[in-house]
């Protein structure tokens, strides 16, 4: 059952990340796009990362992807040209990421895993074992993320406040 | 070779390691081929789900929550670049119509 339910979302995963690349028009790149984010959330359930998860679906195929598609109405459905002025761009970096995939991939054979110490699976990943880690341990970069969310935040109203010349 | 025990059933720790390289190599064409500025940043964040996807992997296997944590924080990073990014997209284009991000090559205002 988990080898079935990662296989079909692992496909299902990479025809949205193709899709992303693919289409033409921004509106149906954001679609698929929460389309791999789906499917990447299913991929941390099955990691038993259950805050993770949450978080995922609500932070990222939610907020963030809201916020995308606002952008792309106010700006209007922009269509792609097909020019680009360096004319080996498109072959040239396919040729380099598929180099780029090779690394990894040789990577990836080469890992030697440790065998960890067996820890509780019931409570690994659950809310309390993340709090535990991010209450104690890791409290000063948690509070440096609540500062960088808000310089994000008043940067983005800054950025797109109304000019006083544009009135 | 390692495997995790997942609903009874052993699934290799590569697989999803492969998924998430995979899926970052794609993000990676789409921001060096794509000319529009905002399908380079739906690119990029596909690219950090992908690197999350490998922390959360890693974190799994190794059974220490840090890697969760790591993903955590880079969810807000992911976030708060979105905002930014976005906010700079929407003041450029209300500036001039920019369908290639070529046309932004010059630096003056």
């Amino acid at each position: 059952m988990a080898i079935a339910v990662f296989f079909f979302f692992a496909a299902l995963a990479i025809v949205g990340g193709v899709g992303v690349v693919t289409f033409h028009q921004p509106i149906r790149s954001v679609l698929s796009l929460v389309v791999v984010m789906l499917s990447l959330s299913v991929m941390f359930l099955l990691l038993s990362a259950q805050f993770v998860f949450a978080v995922q679906i609500i932070v990222y195929a939610g907020a963030v992807m809201v916020l995308f598609l606002f952008v792309i109405a106010l700006l209007g459905p922009a269509r792609e040209l097909g020019r680009g002025r360096l004319r080996f761009q498109a072959s040239l970096s396919i040729l380099f990421v598929l180099a780029l995939f090779g690394v990894m991939y040789a990577l990836i054979q080469g890992i030697e895993y440790r065998q960890p110490d067996q820890a509780d699976l019931s409570f690994f990943g659950s809310v309390q074992s993340i709090a535990v880690g991010l209450f104690t341990t890791y409290l000063y970069p948690f509070e440096l993320t609540s500062i960088l969310l808000l310089v994000a935040a008043i940067g983005a109203i800054y950025l797109s406040r109304k000019r006083i010349d544009d009135l | 070779m390692s495997t995790l025990s997942i609903g009874g059933q052993q699934l290799d720790a590569s697989w999803f390691l492969l998924l998430s390289a995979i899926l970052f190599v794609l993000g990676a064409v789409g921001v060096l081929v794509r000319r529009n500025p905002l399908v380079i940043l739906i690119c990029i964040e596909l690219m950090l789900n992908a690197a999350n996807l490998a922390l959360v992997t890693f974190s799994r296997q190794l059974q220490n929550i840090e890697g969760q944590l790591f993903a955590l924080m880079s969810m807000t990073v992911a976030a708060a670049e979105a905002v930014v990014g976005l906010a700079i997209l929407v003041d450029i284009f209300r500036a001039r119509d920019v369908e290639d991000v070529d046309d932004l090559s010059e630096l003056k205002g």
